[in-house]
């Protein structure tokens, strides 16, 4: 996988730079989209209907495959969820079934809080650390930070991602954190 | 799975030097508004679910949840809630506006049914916003949190670790949800509805969860700081936990492997030994799965301590409160500390061998802890642990 740069990406670069002022150093980084090719992101089994959850795996699979070191045994990684609406596509697909007097798409349930995906990327990665789901960059931010200042874990993935209604098309960026060398 | 632990247990979990107290609380649950109604539905013991009568139902598999009468606002309630904790806590208006607020909260109810040009404003920290600004809290360090059932446990957790730290002097960490016809079709779809009507944690016979109303607020504060102003000291947030399981996108580790991890990390923080809790408000979703992991850990986590501490989960009878259940079950929890009165772990048939814990069963019983713990588990393999200290 392509190491992205960080000033490929307008969000990417500013999520770059809020860890560094939350005092997080960052290790490896994604987004997307990262070039022209993406277009459609890759499905993600038992995930339907919205783009949401494929986002956040596409962009958190770029960021932890583009390590530049392997993942030692017992290292304890966070998952911080960053998204400001969360799968609105999914809560829309619900409100017209129930409008409609229809079933409800029983895949739905599973995917009707962003900690789904964040489970699929623990299970997939061996992500064992705390997993929380907030509505900001800066909140994420702090949270990894005290994650990581009270040993809760070694490192944290953070995923920022958004869908098309918040205006500029799906977006999502991923950053793996530490603390600062020095820094507790 | 003893192996799996130690290979992936952090460091002992650290944390700041200041303690951290709870100086107000305020909660809404099917038992009606204030912490005496939900008291004295716990003392009562009876479940409170019913047929709903808030929306249709008619095209579901299961008709029952906990609700209150009516169709109660959320924004409404959450922000009576937010100036109810408040008042208790005596919290001047100046002081308030030095307050940041944490809400846990699914999203504004409005957000599906909403032009597309309007739903960026109806997001949870747009919702946030509008609770901090009604009720006269800080405009910025606004968080919300919408980690499902570990929402609000999660928010209290993290608003412990930065007061610890010294990063706050306070926090108002709220959490609401009200049963509404999309999640009650979700999870009827989902299949993890109780199909007959009561919710039977750790039991024989159970069939599922149900849904419950529930709106919590706490206020989270330095212990020198409550001191400083003379606050009312409610309990000592002693400890606090947060871990994954890393199994399965919405299953629990059927090891417990997560929530283990989550309860060491809060008795080391709490500076406690498993026998000094003395009572447990277990998750206990009534579930298939999710009972016998939770006890599962408790046995990894307390040893030889968790055959003897009395568990309840008074999910049996306030129902699965979602996004508020870390704050509405922490108030639990420290109202049955406070008062001596262990819940009833309500709904039980018999023993399941995969389930043994020292249940409080029949009904609420006395007893003295001057430690107590709240737990939580959500889809993810999220799990939290809260330690309280009563004395």
């Amino acid at each position: 996988m392509m190491q992205l740069h960080a000033a490929a990406s307008p969000d990417l670069a500013a999520l770059h730079a809020a860890a560094t002022a939350a005092g997080l150093t960052v290790s490896s980084s994604a987004c997307w989209p990262q070039t022209d090719a993406d277009r459609e992101v890759t499905p993600v089994a038992g995930f339907i209907e919205s783009t949401f959850s494929p986002l956040v795996a596409e962009v958190a699979g770029r960021a932890l495959s583009g390590r530049d070191r392997v993942q030692q045994p017992g290292t304890v990684i966070g998952i911080v969820l960053v998204t400001a609406l969360g799968d609105v596509t999914s809560a829309i697909r619900v409100a017209t079934a129930v409008d409609a007097g229809q079933r409800v798409l029983p895949l739905l349930f599973f995917q009707s809080v962003p900690n789904a995906v964040a489970g699929y990327l623990a299970a997939r990665w061996h992500l064992t650390g705390p997993v929380a789901c907030v509505s900001g960059t800066s909140a994420g931010l702090a949270a990894a930070a005290l994650l990581i200042a009270d040993a809760d874990a070694d490192e944290v993935l953070l995923v920022r991602a958004d869908l098309a209604v918040t205006g500029g098309g799906d977006r999502a960026a991923a950053i793996l954190v530490t603390g600062q060398a020095g820094r507790e | 799975m003893a192996e799996g632990l130690a290979v992936d247990s952090p460091p002992a979990a650290r944390r700041g030097a200041r303690s951290v107290v709870l100086t107000g609380t305020a909660v809404l649950s099917a038992y009606g508004r204030g912490t005496g109604a939900l008291l004295s539905g716990l003392r009562a013991g009876q479940h409170a679910f019913a047929p709903v009568r808030r929306f249709d139902v008619s095209a579901r598999r299961v008709s029952c949840a906990a609700t209150m009468p009516g169709s109660p606002d959320l924004r409404a309630e959450v922000t009576r809630a937010v100036r109810d904790a408040c008042d208790e806590a005596a919290l001047p208006p100046a002081e308030r506006a030095r307050t940041a607020l944490f809400l846990a909260i699914h999203a504004d109810p409005d957000i599906a049914r909403a032009p597309a040009s309007e739903q960026p404003a109806l997001g949870p920290g747009a919702f946030a916003a509008g609770i901090a600004a009604s009720c006269g809290l800080a405009q910025q360090g606004i968080r919300s949190y919408t980690s499902a059932c570990v929402a609000a446990s999660t928010a209290i957790a993290d608003a412990a670790a930065a007061i610890a730290r010294g990063q706050a002097n306070r926090v108002v960490v709220a959490g609401g949800y009200l049963v509404d016809s999309d999640q009650f079709a979700l999870f009827d779809a989902g299949r993890v509805l109780a199909d007959d009507g009561q919710v039977r944690p750790f039991s024989a016979g159970r069939r599922g969860l149900l849904l419950g109303d529930g709106v919590g607020a706490v206020v989270v504060e330095s212990g020198e700081s409550a001191r400083a102003r003379r606050a009312p000291e409610l309990a000592l947030i002693a400890g606090w936990g947060r871990a994954g399981d890393a199994y399965h996108p919405v299953k629990p580790h059927p090891d417990g492997y997560g929530m283990a991890r989550a309860v060491t990390a809060a008795l080391q923080r709490a500076g406690i030994g498993a026998a000094d809790i003395g009572y447990i408000n277990a998750h206990g979703s009534g579930t298939g799965h999710s009972d016998p992991a939770e006890t599962n850990a408790l046995r990894l986590a307390l040893g030889d301590a968790a055959g003897s501490v009395p568990v309840s989960s008074t999910k049996s009878l306030h129902g699965q409160t979602l996004e508020a259940s870390g704050v509405v079950e922490l108030i639990v929890t420290v109202l049955a500390g406070s008062t001596g009165m262990l819940p009833v772990n309500a709904g039980y048939l018999g023993a399941d061998d995969s389930c043994r814990l020292n249940l409080v069963l029949g009904s609420a019983q006395a007893a003295t802890a001057e430690f107590a713990m709240s737990l939580n588990a959500a889809f993810g393999g999220a799990n939290t642990a809260l330690i309280v200290g009563l004395s």
